[in-house]
């Protein structure tokens, strides 16, 4: 019964790591539809252009994610997830954040239990670890354990390949 | 005096501002491994890293320096093994891949038989051995699926063996099975190169 349970989340927890098609040509569609609109319906809110260009910075950071050492065109978006129903908070920190946990805070949907956050990888191998309550290193199951800790936690490590992976 | 001053000033210059992170101490110590490693033409992010990863922790000093010193060793034995044209992340799977075991021998025998990047194949090597499969046969495993497997073909012998293990196998026998049944089920199309070995020298 547990195996059954577990092999249903396994699966549910591989779906959701699987890469996250961004369009490319999704800001170009946003654009021709922000140029249909008649002028002077943009003219009638004035607040609406510095909300957009917040966005659009906002968008290209997260996009870009200049913190990330070896942001590429070949990075891949993965999805990294933690069943946790115990927790309040969740943070992924790692090599890829300069473990950081403020970085990449992670989002459960209707308190489910279910944490998530996508994020952005260049091909290597990173260590990393979730960080539950602020105070609770807790190792990714469903990933390779780092086996030299020097600090006495648990980590994982990822690999995102560059050739045929 | 002045030497000195220029000197004092370039150090400051250079000194990452993460590290403000750590303590005056452990800064000072890290940052003088991050200058010897950059003056070797190691890479540093990882050095930065690990010590990024010991202030969050609360690790003490003595221990995060440590790290990072180790780090640096074992980041210029991979680079031996491997090649000055070897890549960051390269290096650091290969420094993996000798922490689980594997000998510098195995690293410059993976790196003769493979086409770069060989991070992933050093990375399984070292999480084969993570979970248990003797260091030995993991090395045997890799260097005879390096030739001809796709890192995508790399990872899914590793979760194969990593099933067989958490349904009870001995870690070594998942190995060679998985890796006899592997040898089987190898298409032609799956194959990045197939043919002999890829010999390719690295200075």
């Amino acid at each position: 019964m547990f195996e059954r349970e577990d092999e249903t989340v396994e699966r549910v927890i591989q779906h959701l790591r699987r890469p996250v098609a961004v369009d490319p040509g999704l800001d170009a569609r946003v654009m021709r539809q922000i140029a249909q609109v008649p002028r002077e319906e943009r003219r009638g809110r004035p607040l609406l252009w510095p909300l957009l260009a917040a966005a659009a910075v906002v968008a290209t950071v997260l996009v870009a994610q200049p913190w990330n050492r070896n942001a590429a065109s070949t990075a891949d978006t993965l999805q990294f997830v933690l069943v946790a129903p115990q927790a309040a908070s969740v943070a992924l920190v790692g090599d890829f954040n300069d473990w950081d946990p403020a970085r990449s805070p992670m989002q459960t949907a209707h308190g489910a239990g279910i944490w998530a956050t996508v994020v952005r990888l260049a091909p290597g191998r990173y260590r990393y670890a979730f960080l539950v309550n602020g105070v609770e290193w807790r190792a990714d199951p469903n990933a390779p354990a780092a086996k030299d800790d020097e600090f006495g936690t648990p980590s994982s490590v990822i690999t995102v390949g560059g050739r045929g992976s | 005096m002045i030497l000195a001053a220029l000197l004092l000033v370039t150090q400051v210059a250079v000194q990452d501002p993460r590290l403000d992170r750590l303590d005056p101490d452990t800064r000072s110590a890290v940052a003088a491994v991050v200058d010897s490693a950059r003056v070797a033409r190691l890479p540093i992010e990882p050095i930065i890293q690990r010590a990024l990863e010991g202030a969050t922790k609360g690790a003490p000093a003595t221990r995060i320096v440590a790290a990072v010193r180790r780090l640096a060793v074992d980041l210029g034995i991979a680079r031996a093994a491997l090649g000055t044209s070897a890549s960051e992340a390269e290096l650091e799977a290969a420094v993996a891949a000798l922490r689980a075991g594997a000998t510098p021998q195995v690293i410059a025998r993976l790196r003769d038989a493979r086409r770069p990047p060989l991070t992933m194949a050093l990375s399984v090597l070292a999480d084969l051995v993570a979970s248990g499969v003797p260091a030995d046969s993991a090395a045997a495993a890799v260097l005879a699926l390096a030739p001809k497997a796709r890192d995508a073909d790399l990872v899914e012998f590793r979760r194969a063996v990593e099933r067989d293990i958490a349904l009870g196998a001995p870690p070594g026998a998942a190995t060679s099975v998985r890796l006899n049944a592997g040898a089987l089920d190898i298409t032609p199309g799956s194959l990045s190169s197939p043919g002999t070995p890829i010999r390719r020298s690295r200075p």
